[in-house]
């Protein structure tokens, strides 16, 4: 794997300090946030005796808004375990426009690929349930 | 009720144990779920890979602010951990239940084995020197080398074996999904012994990588069904508080004696999940 890629203008293996505050940043406040949600639905289920073993609801985002307008515990949860999983997709998209803006073509086309498996997934695993 | 709050202390006994060993909290939150509150192991899986992506966000954002963590080697490993994971998400759904808990059983004697083998060792021995025995900063070869591995170098090491740490990390994201692991146990070992990169940095970058690792097999388990809302949000919070509770309180705790009693309860565990599958 050698790259052929324009050599960037710092050619240490640190990318600039900037680029590596924003992304912590952004894991920071994503994961922060997605555990608000959880802690919110949470409270909405204990309040309303829900047993966690009773199942719930399948995952819809299509009922998702609807469901956290109307302050069900299962929008709340659902929006929380989504935000968990979006935030490292979150910090590959953040990394890759770092990346692009700093000409590191290499770096950047290692970010897109991660984000094209992760596109991957969401397609197979859609097909397969369909 | 009381259920909802069983899970919220579980995950956070089971979020406090695995930061103060350095382990992820799936190792423990899997046989918590299976064995104690009867969730089939796959769900167990699902709901696993939510709380390790939840515990490794806030950590690795900390290492990253501190430079601790390698973000381009990072990314390119967790490039193939993602890879890796897909396809573990996909065969985890195919396989029976009796060959995931024996698969588990046999990770439960693993991680044992190596706690008990493991042996207090200064950050400082286990890291390269930065300088010499002159005291000249060591050769940084990154601004000289112009191949890959050697970009993805950091100050004082230098990033060898790129094509082992590649296969090593498609088997971490595999046994990730399959498992509901972060595969820290696999990635550690094979950044630092094999690719030589130091002990801490290996740590921080592992962390780093669990969360896109474990979210490429979590959104197949989210998409068909394999995370159950209500047990995957009491256990994710409990775990994110019992992990940050053991972040602060590892430096003051003499996990030796800790160390000692959970290689037992490892083995316990181990034995139970292999009974099971067997039975």
């Amino acid at each position: 794997m050698t790259g052929s890629a324009r050599v960037p203008a710092d050619p240490g293996g640190a990318p600039p300090p900037d680029l590596e505050r924003s992304i912590a940043r952004l894991l920071t406040i994503g994961t922060y946030l997605s555990v608000g949600f959880l802690v919110v639905g949470v409270v909405l289920m204990l309040r309303s005796g829900i047993a966690p073993r009773s199942g719930g609801p399948a995952f819809d985002p299509g009922r998702l808004i609807q469901d956290v307008l109307a302050l069900r515990p299962a929008g709340f949860i659902w929006l929380g375990l989504v935000a968990v999983v979006a935030t490292p997709a979150a910090r590959v998209l953040a990394s890759l426009v770092g990346y692009v803006r700093r000409g590191e073509r290499l770096m950047a086309v290692v970010a897109a690929s991660i984000l094209a498996v992760i596109a991957l997934s969401v397609t197979l695993a859609t097909v397969l349930e369909s | 009720m009381i259920d909802g709050l069983l899970l919220v202390g579980g995950g956070a006994a089971a979020g406090l144990f695995g930061s103060l060993l350095g382990l992820g909290g799936g190792i423990l939150i899997v046989p918590l779920l299976t064995l104690a509150f009867g969730i089939p192991l796959l769900n167990a899986v699902g709901v696993s890979l939510i709380c390790v992506i939840v515990t490794s966000g806030a950590a690795a954002g900390v290492y990253l602010e501190r430079h601790v963590a390698n973000l381009r080697l990072g990314m390119t490993l967790e490039l193939f951990t993602a890879t890796g994971a897909l396809v573990g998400g996909l065969v985890a759904f195919l396989l029976p239940e009796r060959v995931l808990e024996v698969l588990f059983g046999g990770l439960l004697v693993y991680t044992a084995v190596t706690m008990a083998r493991r042996r207090e060792t200064p950050t400082a021995a286990a890291d390269p020197p930065a300088a010499n025995a002159h005291g000249d900063p060591a050769p940084d070869r990154r601004a000289t080398d112009p191949s890959y591995a050697a970009r993805l170098s950091g100050p004082g090491y230098q990033v060898h074996r790129l094509g082992f740490g590649i296969v090593g990390s498609v088997f971490a994201g595999v046994v990730s999904a399959l498992l509901g692991i972060g595969g820290g146990l696999v990635k550690v070992p094979v950044m630092h012994i094999v690719m030589g990169v130091p002990l801490r940095v290996a740590t921080a970058t592992s962390n780093l990588m669990i969360g896109i690792t474990a979210s490429a097999g979590a959104i197949i388990y989210l998409i068909r069904g394999g995370i159950e809302p209500y047990v995957a949000a009491p256990a994710a919070i409990g775990v994110f508080l019992g992990a940050s509770v053991g972040s602060r309180a590892a430096q003051r705790i003499d996990i030796r004696i800790l160390r000692g009693l959970f290689v037992v309860i490892l083995l316990y565990t181990a034995w139970q999940m292999l009974q099971r599958a067997l039975a």
